[in-house]
């Protein structure tokens, strides 16, 4: 019979027509299925084979991604300490000033030998003292901020003296780079006779010499008390510039931090969102192909000899 | 005269007839899978008459319509595209394993674990980051056993698939060798075994498509098969095929020579390279992975100190090895304290440093880190299934065309039978018409007389 089959080409039997439409048909089907997948998530990488090199570099943006977000987190929580830094050192420099005032006011009180005046003095300068020590143990989220990493909750106790220690906490805000969110407080407030708090610090002194009220003692605040107050108080000005800058460039990394996120997201984006009009329209094609095998199928051996037969 | 017109009549009723019965076997099984088409072969039959007129048409014998070499290459294709498929199917339950996603799995929750040191840092002294933290890493570890045991998972049904597939294999070849008696015996008797051969054929696909199995045609119309080199089935004599060994070293044996088969088709080499080299290796990469995790965050914590003030080097957060055997140190889930966050070993700083734990959050992309190592797994994996991926489309497209190029040869095409059952079907009513003919010429004979 293979005599009669005619010559040369390929003779196609209904079953290779079968094998073909149905290869075809399934073909369709699994790029449709794709296109779908792509469209319904969004995302081009839904699975490693997708696009093994980019599903590798979508794994390291995403983990820059987060640990941009990290230290915009670690930013945030700087400035936050950093703001409540700065507008302490505001109250303590103005508090400081108005003992500055007391010191400078000391020669006209003395003047007039008007005892009660050059009291009430001693009185302001201890209260002041007071303010001082609860403005060295403020607290941000429940931490000291001027304790260092020594204390948790106290930088001060009651008798002014320092019971934080260790160094200024940092937080890392880009890689590599720690920026300290305080200082201690012996860095702001100096210790011992040179420092403004506790029993021997210059404040003390001065209010004890005012207390003591004699010609000499008087002359002592107005000569060394006022010079030490002074040089304390530059001290104080310096730290609060020095924190004031780190406030500035804890927001500089914050914004670099946020900038980062915002360019690692194009790029994550870029890398794996479908591009919804690609892939519709070719959606649409599959479709079309699609009808079109499913047409020709149902046209299967409908046309055969057989049916002119009678 | 009236007796050789008759008679030569009389073959070509025979053999139209058998051309017919040969037509309506082959419609009959145009769909049946494994069915070669038949034609009956007619050729004149040599007479001895004085005149030189022949004896009419005589059936020599209904022979199958193959192509030896068609069909070796369309079982050899298919077994390939089975290894391949085979492969493919193991691959990607693989890569399900390693979803690309952000919200869950290895890559999220490493990334989750990283960051979450930097919480402690902003609150030393606070339990809940240092909770946290534990709580990151419990997720982590738990993601590595997961990830381990579902690739151990595949091992397992791989290998499994393995044993079915040499399972029925061997009673395939048992069936091949007692259909090799039946068709000896009945070609030996002279008569064509073309439905036992049709049998054999179906079989010996089977067998393509699993072992790889290549059959070797013997004169007297058996087969032999091979798988590798090795025979497994000469004559009415069968082998059977048996598996040693495990994962990594998994291979197939003759069980009556001992001689190890070789595979390179067929759906269980597939299997066999899953189970020899592409499991085993991620499943190593995901061990290294959890060995690095385990390193890198253990020798960190040394560098630092508690929040009591001892060193770190006591306090390990990961113990055990591997992905399966990795887990978070009991006596830090159970106290966190024990977290070495601290640059500093002096009290009371100890407590309220979160040096050292910036310093491990800066190591979320450590080139000694587990991220370097699960990045290469995911990669090398993707690849791989990509690759396979594009093979079986290539591949299919092969075996359909081997497949195809066979049909033409074997197959049954309706049109040409249907022209073929015209032609015969004028041939026996010609034949028929001719006796009828030769009835009248002698009825008028006899008239006359």
């Amino acid at each position: 019979m293979t005599d009669m089959m005619g010559s040369g080409a390929i003779s196609y039997t209904p079953t290779i027509i079968a094998d073909q439409m149905i290869s075809g048909l399934n073909t369709d089907e699994a790029q449709q299925a794709t296109l779908e997948e792509q469209l319904s998530t969004g995302n081009s990488i839904n699975q490693l084979s997708d696009n093994p090199a980019g599903a590798a570099e979508l794994y390291q943006l995403n983990g820059s991604l987060a640990r941009a977000q990290q230290y915009t987190s670690n930013a945030t929580d700087g400035t936050g300490w950093l703001s409540l830094g700065n507008s302490t050192m505001n109250q303590i420099l103005s508090s400081l000033q108005s003992v500055q005032q007391i010191v400078e006011s000391v020669s006209g009180a003395s003047l007039s030998g008007n005892p009660g005046a050059i009291q009430s003095l001693a009185a302001q300068v201890t209260s002041a003292q007071q303010e001082l020590t609860n403005l060295a143990n403020t607290t941000y989220g429940g931490q000291a901020i001027f304790a260092g990493t020594g204390n948790v909750s106290q930088a001060y106790d009651q008798s002014g003296n320092y019971v934080g220690g260790g160094s200024a906490p940092t937080r890392t805000v880009a890689p590599g780079v720690s920026v300290p969110v305080s200082v201690t407080g012996e860095h702001v407030f100096g210790s011992g006779s040179t420092g403004l708090l506790g029993s021997t610090g210059i404040l003390s002194q001065i209010a004890s010499d005012l207390q003591t009220g004699t010609t000499a003692s008087l002359n002592n605040v107005e000569t060394t008390d006022a010079q030490a107050l002074s040089t304390a108080m530059t001290q104080v000005t310096t730290v609060a510039a020095q924190m004031g800058s780190d406030y500035q460039s804890m927001q500089t990394f914050s914004q670099q931090a946020t900038d980062a996120q915002q360019t690692l997201q194009t790029e994550i984006s870029g890398l794996d969102s479908t591009n919804v009009a690609q892939a519709s329209t070719q959606l649409t094609e599959a479709q079309n192909s699609y009808q079109s095998a499913l047409w020709a199928t149902s046209q299967l051996s409908q046309e055969s000899l057989v049916q002119f037969l009678s | 005269m009236g007796d050789l017109a008759l008679s030569i009549a009389a073959s070509g009723l025979d053999a139209q007839q058998a051309a017919m019965d040969t037509i309506s076997e082959n419609l009959t099984n145009a769909s049946t899978p494994g069915y070669v088409a038949e034609s009956a072969q007619l050729t004149t039959s040599a007479g001895g008459n004085v005149l030189g007129v022949g004896d009419g048409v005589l059936v020599t014998g209904v022979t199958q319509n193959t192509d030896g070499l068609l069909a070796t290459n369309a079982l050899q294709t298919q077994g390939v595209l089975s290894q391949s498929t085979a492969l493919q199917q193991i691959l990607q339950g693989a890569q399900s394993v390693f979803p690309v996603s952000t919200t869950s799995g290895i890559a999220s929750d490493l990334s989750s674990f990283w960051q979450s040191w930097d919480a402690i840092s902003q609150d030393p002294s606070n339990p809940a980051p240092r909770t946290q933290v534990v709580d990151a890493a419990q997720n982590l570890v738990s993601d590595f056993q997961e990830a381990s045991q579902q690739l151990s998972n595949l091992q397992d049904n791989a290998q499994s698939q393995v044993s079915t597939s040499v399972t029925q294999a061997n009673s395939m070849l048992k069936q091949i060798a007692s259909l090799n008696g039946q068709i000896g015996a009945t070609e030996g008797g002279g008569t064509p075994a073309n439905s036992l051969i049709d049998q054999q054929n179906q079989i010996m696909g089977e067998l393509a498509s699993s072992i790889g199995a290549v059959a070797v045609t013997q004169p007297d119309g058996t087969i032999n098969v091979d798988v590798g080199g090795v025979t497994l089935v000469q004559g009415t004599w069968s082998d059977t095929v048996e598996t040693t060994g495990g994962t990594g070293d998994m291979s197939l044996v003759a069980h009556a020579s001992g001689a190890t088969i070789p595979t390179s088709s067929g759906s269980v080499a597939g299997q066999l390279a899953a189970i020899n080299q592409y499991l085993p290796a991620y499943q190593s990469q995901l061990d290294a992975a959890a060995n690095d995790l385990s390193s890198t965050v253990n020798t960190q914590l040394a560098a630092g100190f508690t929040a009591t003030g001892a060193s770190g080097s006591g306090y390990p957060l990961f113990v055990g090895s591997g992905a399966a055997g990795i887990s978070v140190n009991s006596a830090i889930v159970g106290n966190p304290q024990l977290i070495a966050a601290s640059d500093t070993g002096t009290l009371p700083d100890a407590t309220n440093d979160g040096g050292n734990a910036q310093a491990m959050a800066e190591l979320y992309n450590s080139p000694t880190g587990p991220d370097q190592q699960y990045q290469s797994l995911i990669q090398g994996l993707g690849t791989q299934v990509a690759a396979v991926n594009s093979q079986v489309t290539a591949q299919t497209s092969v075996a359909n065309a081997a497949q195809d190029n066979l049909q033409a040869i074997e197959g049954v095409n309706t049109n040409d039978e249907m022209v073929q059952m015209l032609t015969f079907q004028q041939a026996y009513q010609a034949s028929a018409k001719l006796v009828s003919t030769v009835d009248t010429m002698m009825q008028a004979l006899l008239e006359a007389s």
